[in-house]
């Protein structure tokens, strides 16, 4: 993985001393909170509902043993003893307190890390597949031109004061598990003719006015990619709305301009770059930054395991794991292991300082000492070998991080909520543990196969819940919470927004309607293997809606 | 906030409640003009009274951030149109940490 040079950690460094003196200052009076709010929220701290949360950059979702024990010890020694995991790949700590906060990033410059970029109209974290360097269908690895990215954005003085916040995400494989056309910036990494570029595609995201991204660029060379990103944020920097903050993001001004014109103001820009403004990136140091991703030295194995193929007939459940949480390695022999944060009755992407140690544990003694976290908010051991599979899953189930629902009904993404954000509208996490009772029994989770379920408490929709195939959206109808359902919602390559299906549904009337639309789906696929969303596409959403609503 | 907070008629009871600054705690003013974590021990005010409090507040900024008025009622219970969020604030229904 990338390490600091001198610039980075120098860099850090003098930014915790910077927020040191501001916090001091705020907390002895002589700076007001609307002075200190612009200053705190540069550096990830947001006042919620009960605290201040601090959110800490996890570029590209990668992490060393290292740097996960450095959070566990953060959530045990300044939390309450647990983090949440973020669908931008990053952790939230919810009850730091401020006067800990300069003491807690000067732990995290320790092991370089940071928070700076994770809040504010600026470029955030850019995201990526979470099984980047490990998966069987990706052309390149993605995370060495995501640290080209991160580098590009950080501080970059022209990119500081967005009219809103802006967010990247890079896939390079056909399957897209980053969510690239949900975000302002979608980078699809494709090789052509034997050169590396970028499918680009620009105003997605979700929120109040969900738009799935339009394709402006099919390959621009990789040599030519950030002058091209350059292009799309000045066009948008100058364009961008100010005047109003719920039409401030990219995704207006593209539909505002249409994509043609858009297209042709983003051409424009990047055909008017005079030479000595283009970003010079030398080819050494493209190979630099690419060197620190070179993959693991894995050793050849069989790719049929014995001890795997015998612990598996032994323990039903851990073969129930398997077919649940691992996904192909490019390499024969090896898995990427999917470590759920979604046991059921636990608040989905939370994780326990002891949980965060153990997987630091597992991933230096059988990981290479490479973790993820996945944008669906677990985290990810992206080269196990086969053998080793028996040993890492006994770890993680006596550790309640044994559940087997990757991609599965159970497995939601789900955002804080009304019971930490000061933003929403309903909570999220008792709706969503509700429906997860209800799917309990793991062979009728299995039964039911790959299924979307993203829950958000409000119409910021950081809970994805336009893009789940069941989306589940809280609102407040004076003072009692309510559910909208959407269906037909998906991430992935063919991106789709789902529709909102119906009136609203008090709490306690979610989890019976979500059983039911999930039993209408098992009458009506055409085989087991037919996913929900395939059955809810072919069918179409009429007939579901009928079931959703059916003695409700 | 999830929304513009209600404007409060001179006589509707209302409650004092901001962030302590040094930690982030959600607290509430007192009738003594002390700070409580425990929202069952908030004062209950109107009037004149009431914007005086609010306005010292306000004043406090090391020792509670972005004050405002909440409503309740005349014997201190959350009321008005934010109760299912000040609810939340005052007693969270999540026990964190955890087993949720």
């Amino acid at each position: 993985m990338y390490r600091y040079d001198q610039f980075d950690a120098r860099l850090v460094a003098e930014r915790v001393a910077q927020f040191r003196g501001q916090v001091e200052r705020r907390l002895s009076g002589a700076l007001t909170e609307d002075e200190f709010k612009p200053l705190r929220l540069q550096n990830g701290v947001y006042l919620q509902l009960h605290a201040y949360m601090l959110r800490i950059a996890i570029p590209y979702g990668q992490l060393s043993p290292r740097q996960l024990r450095r959070l566990a010890e953060i959530a045990r020694d300044h939390d309450r003893g647990f983090g949440h995991f973020t669908t931008r790949q990053n952790i939230q700590f919810n009850w730091v307190a401020l006067k800990d906060i300069p003491e807690v990033l000067a732990k995290l410059a320790d092991v370089e890390m940071h928070a700076i970029q994770t809040s504010g109209n600026c470029i955030r974290n850019t995201t990526t597949d979470h099984f980047a360097g490990a998966a069987q269908d990706e052309v390149v690895d993605p995370r060495a031109w995501c640290e080209i990215i991160r580098q590009w954005s950080t501080f970059h003085p022209e990119f500081a004061f967005l009219p809103r916040k802006f967010k990247i995400a890079v896939t390079a494989a056909e399957h897209d598990r980053a969510a690239i056309r949900v975000h302002d910036v979608g980078l699809h990494i494709r090789q052509k003719d034997g050169v590396t570029g970028f499918e680009v595609h620009v105003g997605g995201g979700q929120g109040r006015t969900p738009h799935i991204a339009a394709l402006v660029n099919p390959f621009v060379p990789e040599t030519q990619i950030l002058d091209y990103l350059e292009a799309i944020m000045r066009v948008y920097n100058r364009y961008g709305r100010r005047d109003n903050k719920y039409k401030a993001r990219i995704k207006i001004l593209v539909s505002e301009l249409g994509e043609a014109e858009y297209i042709r103001q983003v051409e424009a820009e990047f055909a008017a770059q005079r030479d000595a403004e283009k970003i010079d990136l030398p080819a050494a140091e493209v190979a630099r930054i690419h060197a620190y991703f070179a993959p693991p030295a894995l050793a050849p194995k069989p790719a049929l395991s014995k001890p795997l193929e015998a612990a598996k007939a032994a323990d039903p459940a851990f073969a129930r794991w398997t077919r649940a949480n691992l996904h192909p390695h490019k390499v024969a022999g090896y898995a990427s292991v999917t470590v759920s944060l979604k046991p059921l009755g636990v608040a989905p992407g939370d994780a326990t300082d002891a949980q965060m140690e153990l997987v630091a544990d597992l991933a230096e003694k059988y990981g290479y000492g490479d973790i993820r976290v996945s944008h669906a908010q677990n985290l990810i051991l992206p080269h196990v070998a086969l053998d080793d599979l028996p040993d890492v899953y006994k770890a993680l189930d006596a550790a309640g991080l044994g559940a087997a629902n990757e991609s599965r009904i159970t497995d939601m993404i789900v955002c804080p909520g009304l019971d930490y954000c000061n933003l929403a509208n309903a909570r999220s996490i008792p709706v969503a543990l509700a429906v997860q009772k209800v799917f309990a029994d793991p062979a009728y989770e299995e039964d039911i196969g790959k299924l979307h379920i993203n829950v958000s408490g409000c119409i910021n929709a950081c809970g994805h819940h336009h893009v789940g195939h069941i989306g589940i959206l809280g609102v407040d109808k004076k003072g009692e919470e309510f559910y909208q359902i959407l269906l037909g919602g998906r991430a992935d390559e063919k991106a789709a927004l789902g529709e909102i299906v119906g009136p609203g549904l008090k709490a306690e009337d979610v989890p019976a309607a979500i059983h039911r639309v999930v039993e209408f789906y098992r009458t009506q696929r055409s085989s087991p293997s037919e996913k929900f969303i395939d059955t809810l596409e072919r069918l179409g959403h009429q007939t579901f809606q009928e079931a959703l609503y059916a003695a409700g | 906030m999830s929304s513009v907070r209600p404007k409060l008629k001179p006589e509707t009871p209302k409650a004092v409640t901001g962030w302590a600054t040094a930690t982030g705690r959600s607290v509430w003013l007192r009738a003594d003009g002390s700070w409580t974590e425990e929202a069952g021990l908030l004062g209950v005010f109107t009037g004149d009274d009431a914007e005086a409090r609010l306005a010292a507040a306000l004043k406090q900024e090391a020792v509670v951030t972005d004050p405002y008025f909440m409503e309740v009622t005349a014997d201190g219970k959350i009321a008005g149109r934010e109760t299912l969020r000040e609810s939340m604030r005052a007693q969270p229904a999540l026990s964190f940490g955890g087993a949720a």
